[in-house]
């Protein structure tokens, strides 16, 4: 059913193509970019470019997702810690994450780690300030039941603070997740000669707008099914 | 076992209780019963080291509590926010063994006891939020015992509960408290609750106008054991004792 509208678009969109009414060197048609699409599948080019880029995306999130919990909930704990960070955190997080392209490239030079270490960052403060909320947002309670049955602070934390607060982590990560594409794929297009990002800058410079068009459409389906995957992904608490 | 020595607690500049000293004997129940707002809960809180106490002190066994300690086990009204809504019945009982460092082999054979005593048996695969509120309640009292504590300190444990399951709980908590020996202090603001099941029962009250909760009364309950809904309730010295302390709660 959810299917129906993007079927009507493409048909629409063929229709109109063959018709003239759309350029065909900028708007291409979809049976030529899955022609496209299937070719550069089947040569293996379009998987090779998306393990780069899916592989740089998930190499951040995992990044972020450890380094923002462990911030998060020890922020989200403690009160005054809290507010001695707010200031760091203010100024650090306006900071662009693409603006941090040219340092990551000095630092990790053209490789996966460039484009995950920038992602990385873009996808720390979302996780960062959901744990660091729902950390805080903990009912009282539980840390009582903890401090009761006389468990030291990590235990608290592990047992009962993080899985208490795991449903508000969780959307966290989720919104990181989308971040960490988007980034990923911009630092390609940018800079790193790398994955599906470069993969379409190519393609244009080459025109071939059936390849470019085949590709963003790769990038949705994937990203896609990345965070259906992160959704049904079976997390025990 | 238990005791309190002068102990006072503030709220910043709001004084909560004062002067309070009572001292809880080995294998005693004792019911605190007060109005609301008299600092009963601040009381057991203290007594827990869950509360800064301003001055005076509380004393387990002789010794100062200033922080928890397992010994000290404590069962709150609000049983919903107290047990873990992500474990099992069985895993919520398991947090205490995992607080003991009992290794995770043992604990099928500890928590299968604790729930036949409480009447969960079949229920160790359930969630909490699959149980009726006492249900609830039996789990955080089987979770308080699989700490093995000295003492219970009990908050207005039927508060939220029903008439019946209320009563039903009544007898279950002073036939456990005797068969395992514990030492019960109860907080409630039923006085007949407290009178039908302490061996003592302690009114706190604000006195004269005191913004601090105070002690107004002490009085052994010399009821028979064990004690019946009926009989008990209709002796006429239990009538006695409500006449006597009903003052202590206008």
């Amino acid at each position: 059913m959810g299917a129906a509208f993007p079927l009507a678009v493409l048909a629409l969109w063929e229709l109109l193509s063959r018709g003239g009414v759309l350029a065909e060197d900028g708007f291409s048609r979809p049976s030529r970019f899955f022609v496209a699409g299937a070719k550069a599948l089947a040569d293996g080019t379009l998987l090779a470019q998306t393990a780069q880029t899916f592989g740089a995306a998930a190499q951040a999130l995992v990044i972020a997702t450890v380094a923002g919990v462990t911030v998060g909930a020890i922020l989200g704990l403690f009160r005054p810690l809290e507010r001695a960070a707010q200031l760091t955190i203010d100024a650090l997080r306006p900071i662009p994450s693409v603006a941090l392209i040219p340092l990551s490239l000095l630092i990790f030079g053209f490789s996966r780690e460039m484009s995950a270490a920038v992602a990385a960052f873009a996808c720390f403060w979302p996780i960062l300030i959901v744990t660091t909320a729902a950390v805080r947002g903990v009912d009282p309670r539980l840390i009582e039941v903890g401090r009761l049955l006389a468990f030291p602070l990590p235990k608290i934390v592990l047992k009962l603070a993080l899985p208490a607060a795991l449903p508000g982590i969780l959307v966290g990560i989720r919104v990181a997740a989308g971040i960490a594409i988007v980034v990923t794929v911009t630092t390609e297009i940018v800079t790193n000669p790398r994955g599906l990002g470069y993969a379409m800058t190519m393609a244009a410079e080459s025109l071939q707008p059936d390849l470019v068009w085949a590709t963003l459409l790769w990038v949705g389906v994937v990203g896609w099914a990345a965070n259906w995957a992160l959704e049904k992904l079976p997390i025990r608490r | 076992m238990l005791e309190a020595r002068g102990l006072s607690v503030s709220f910043g500049a709001q004084p909560v209780l004062r002067d309070i000293d009572l001292t809880v004997a080995e294998h005693e129940f004792v019911c605190v019963v007060g109005p609301s707002g008299c600092g009963k809960t601040t009381l057991l809180r203290a007594l827990a080291g869950l509360t800064p106490i301003l001055s005076g002190s509380a004393l387990f066994k002789g010794r100062p509590v200033i922080a928890p300690q397992t010994e000290l086990a404590v069962v709150f009204q609000d049983y919903a926010r107290a047990l873990l809504p992500w474990r099992t019945v069985a895993g919520n009982v398991a947090l205490a063994l995992e607080a003991r460092n009992i290794p995770a082999s043992d604990h099928a054979a500890r928590i299968a006891p604790l729930l036949a005593k409480l009447g969960l048996s079949g229920d160790g695969d359930k969630f909490p939020s699959q149980l009726s509120g006492g249900m609830q309640q039996r789990l955080q009292i089987a979770r308080c015992l699989a700490q093995e504590p000295e003492v219970l300190l009990m908050d207005e444990p039927f508060g939220s509960l029903d008439a019946i399951t209320r009563q039903q709980l009544q007898d279950e908590v002073a036939r456990l408290a005797k068969e395992e020996k514990r030492t019960v202090l109860f907080i409630t603001h039923d006085l007949e609750e407290a009178i039908y099941l302490g061996d003592r029962v302690i009114a706190l009250a604000r006195v004269n106008g005191n913004l601090a909760g105070r002690i107004a009364e002490i009085v052994d309950i010399a009821l028979p054991r064990p004690r019946q809904q009926l009989a008990t309730r209709e002796d006429p010295r239990f009538l006695q004792y409500r006449h006597r302390l009903f003052r202590h709660l206008e």
